[in-house]
């Protein structure tokens, strides 16, 4: 059951980043691709409608991880304070602008809005905390922890959220969810924009790869432990599996100009890394910095038994309805966004 | 238990009283005109009136942007409950966060799926799909409230647990946890208030179009259905829900009753007092004018029943804010009796037929608007302060649940943040909606056959 759990938690959190990753990179590019009013309306157009379904998985997996986990929820939630304070102040703006850009149709007031939307942060600070739950927090004995921004840039001790090697994870962060926003645009977009956004995917995909090496051998450095669970888990090699095919999903869609086929891939692509190293991680949840032995196992921190069942029992379901809606709603925002015919005036 | 600058709590305490009061000033009234705009798309489709549609097409960007607030200051509630409140988290969360789990997939995923459709696809859904998305939304929306009010219910009166060997909260009964009697009547009594704060907003807006001239086809629609559901929620939000609240209360947290009330000695034939100001350090109320009896009939049924005064319980079990807890109760109380009085005027000359040419009684319901919030936060803050000083009510204590790791240096730092980024953002929704007011619902928004130049 714990096992379940954990993997429902992982599955939740993957599925947001790789839906949010994307508006999050297409935030980034956003001024590299558009350079003109109408053409900005366009990229703002093509994640609008879905924005806060996508957020909602965050806000879901936040709800699973307390009534899962609780102990995790509390120790890393308080443990990174201000981190996940900045995290909200920028998802709140981020969905504002989003909301509000369009309604005045003045110059000054959208090129604000898109400023405010292009914001390369959320992409570092998720990034960055998903390498430090690889590299492990300053756990006490009582399970708890408290992260500054940074300390000493070391990363055994009495670390920061920033470090030298979380630092280049945020960077591969940032990079790939780029790529993955670029390869969406590609998908959703015409003329100009459409064509920039095609430059931009391959030579963002191409830089991810040499980058996703140097993670990996960083990695294996600093927390061997995660590529010694690949090699015995047989469930990371059916994750890899998905990352590869995604990989090739991707080169096919951008040679042969299948741009739904680049996206799915690249989505494959996330989904695959994440999920690998979800699952090289159990049954760890929180490793220690400062002594291995205070690290935080699933069973450490899950809530008991019935409470686990009972959510079992209605989580599925509700799962299976979510993805009902979304089929419904999807008919209606597949295909090329049309700034014109799409809607009533607003983004 | 001493609350000063230096308590982490308090700085924790009024964190949470923050934003979540500044977060319920928006749910409230999307889950408010939610059923309104339901009702006049059903109207639209059974009568073909145009009228109808174009109240709907209207109310639901104002609704769009009350839902984007509400949507953006919602996610840090969530959060808090690990970022602030650790301690409590990890006591409750195989309880709570059943609930809180269940929000956002049952209810967010149905509103988030569908809002979108709802505000900016009338066009390409069709007008039954069209409706069907506003019951979706508005669904969802209702959904969402019963999950949080289950939660607070539980904390208010909690049930369906047992104690784990580790010393947190484990569940045994998720059927008793969901019906909890508390949160059946409380989520009654918080939803006819949205239905409250709904109405008394549509007709506010109807009676300024009424008054400036404008929109008349429109301001008679929303005078006329927002006036009948005022008087009908307003009512409802009294009697029985906000009695059975009163009874709860006087049930289950007798201390508090007693704090609301500002009875400091227990007594037969009990007051309610109508005017008076609590002196907790002599005990007593001053300039009491009260109703005798009325309090014991009220919490126990007969005008002979004993209601326990503050003396009764030990200083550390009952609310450490006893006058805010009775002016945040009577305040209610005295609104709520405004309201009754405001909609039962209103429907009277609309029975006369004189609804939208009574110039004095447009301009009460155009001013009466910001009262229904007031009110509504109030009654959340004689409900949150008068359970103090329990976090969980006789199970754990508010100064145990905050989490111990985070300094008030980090706590005042971020609640300096929300309160500036939450009045940037109240400007902002202030003058965005303004301006649609301005431009009005026969503006230039989605009228058929019209094209706004895409921008």
């Amino acid at each position: 059951m714990i096992a379940l759990w954990y993997g429902i938690l992982a599955f939740m959190l993957t599925t947001y980043i790789v839906l949010d990753g994307r508006n999050f990179g297409v935030g980034i590019l956003h001024w590299i691709v558009a350079r003109n009013q109408d053409e900005r309306r366009q990229v703002i157009a093509a994640i609008g409608p879905l924005w806060s379904w996508h957020e909602v998985w965050l806000v879901g997996t936040g709800g699973v991880m307390v009534m899962a986990f609780p102990r995790l929820m509390s120790a890393s939630f308080s443990g990174c304070y201000l981190a996940l304070m900045l995290i909200l102040w920028c998802l709140l703006l981020r969905g504002i602008s989003i909301e509000v850009g369009g309604h005045l149709s003045d110059r000054l007031w959208q090129e604000f809005w898109d400023a405010v939307f292009s914001n390369v942060l959320l992409a570092v600070l998720f990034a960055a905390a998903l390498g430090n739950v690889g590299r492990g927090v300053p756990l006490n004995t009582e399970g708890t922890f408290y992260l500054p921004f940074f300390t000493n840039f070391g990363i055994r001790g009495n670390v920061g959220l920033l470090d030298w090697y979380t630092v280049p994870v945020a960077l591969f962060g940032v990079l790939t969810l780029t790529a993955h926003g670029a390869t969406y645009l590609t998908m959703k977009t015409v003329g100009p924009v459409h064509d920039r956004s095609v430059k931009l995917a391959r030579g963002l995909w191409l830089a991810v790869i040499p980058a996703f090496v140097i993670i990996t051998v960083l990695t294996w450095f600093v927390r061997p432990e995660l590529l010694a669970g690949i090699a015995v888990r047989p469930v990371t090699w059916a994750t890899m599996l998905i990352g590869i095919a995604g990989t090739y999903a991707v080169v096919n869609g951008f040679r042969y100009q299948r741009e739904y086929q680049a996206l799915l891939g690249s989505t494959f692509v996330l989904f695959g890394i994440l999920m690998t190293g979800a699952a090289a991680l159990f049954p760890v949840v929180l490793f220690s910095t400062t002594d291995p032995n205070l690290r935080l196992t699933a069973a450490d921190c899950a809530a008991p038994d019935y409470s686990l069942g009972i959510a079992a029992a209605w989580w599925f379901p509700a799962l299976i309805l979510a993805v009902c809606y979304l089929v419904i709603i999807q008919r209606h925002y597949s295909g090329k966004v049309n700034v014109s015919k799409d809607n009533q005036g607003l983004y | 238990m001493e609350n000063t600058f230096t308590d982490p709590a308090l700085w924790h305490r009024i964190h949470f009283g923050f934003t979540i009061t500044y977060h319920y000033l928006f749910p409230q009234l999307t889950m408010g005109l939610a059923w309104f705009m339901v009702y006049w798309k059903w109207r639209a489709l059974r009568t073909g009136d145009e009228k109808y549609n174009r109240a709907a097409r209207f109310w639901a960007r104002i609704f769009g942007l009350n839902f984007a607030v509400g949507v953006v200051t919602g996610i840090p509630m969530e959060f808090q409950f690990g970022t602030n409140w650790a301690a409590f988290s990890k006591y409750s969360g195989a309880i709570i966060g059943q609930t809180l789990a269940m929000e956002g997939m049952f209810a967010f995923f149905l509103e988030s799926a569908f809002i979108g459709a709802f505000i900016w696809g009338e066009r390409r859904l069709g007008p039954r799909t069209h409706f069907l998305t506003a019951v979706a939304v508005a669904t969802g929306s209702w959904l969402s409230g019963f999950f949080i009010l289950v939660t607070n219910a539980f904390m208010q009166h909690p049930v369906g647990y047992a104690l784990a060997p580790n010393g947190t909260l484990e569940l045994v009964d998720v059927g008793a946890f969901l019906l909890n009697p508390w949160a059946l009547v409380q989520y009654a009594h918080n939803q006819c208030a949205a239905l409250v704060t709904g109405s008394f907003v549509i007709s506010a807006l109807g009676a300024f179009y009424a008054l400036r001239g404008r929109h008349s086809e429109q301001a008679s629609v929303y005078l006329k259905t927002g006036t009948l559901v005022g008087l009908v929620a307003s009512l409802l939000v009294a009697f029985p829900t906000g009695d059975s609240q009163a009874k709860m209360v006087g049930a289950y947290q007798p201390a508090t009753l007693a704090s609301m009330e500002g009875l400091f000695h227990g007594e037969r034939l009990a007051d309610v007092s109508m005017i008076g100001q609590p002196n907790v350090s002599q005990q007593r109320l001053e300039n009491p004018i009260g109703l005798p009896g009325a309090l014991s009939f009220l919490a126990y049924g007969t005008f002979q029943s004993y209601v326990r005064g503050l003396d009764e319980f030990p200083k550390d079990e009952g609310p450490d804010n006893i006058e805010l807890v009775y002016y945040a109760f009577h305040l209610m109380i005295t609104l709520g009796t405004i309201f009754i009085l405001v909609m039962a005027w209103a429907n009277w000359k609309r029975w006369r037929g004189r609804l939208e040419s009574s110039t004095a009684l447009l301009w009460v319901l155009m001013l009466a608007f910001p009262f229904p919030y007031i009110a509504t936060s109030l009654g959340w803050m004689t409900a949150e302060m008068g359970r103090q000083p329990w976090l969980i009510h006789g199970l754990f204590r508010t100064n145990n649940g905050y989490s111990q790791v985070v300094s008030s240096g980090d706590t005042i730092f971020t609640l300096i943040g929300f309160v500036g980024l939450y009045f940037v953002l109240g400007l902002l929704f202030l003058y965005l909606t303004g301006r649609e007011i301005y431009k009005g619902p026969d503006g230039a928004h989605g009228a058929p056959g019209h094209q706004e130049v895409p921008v």
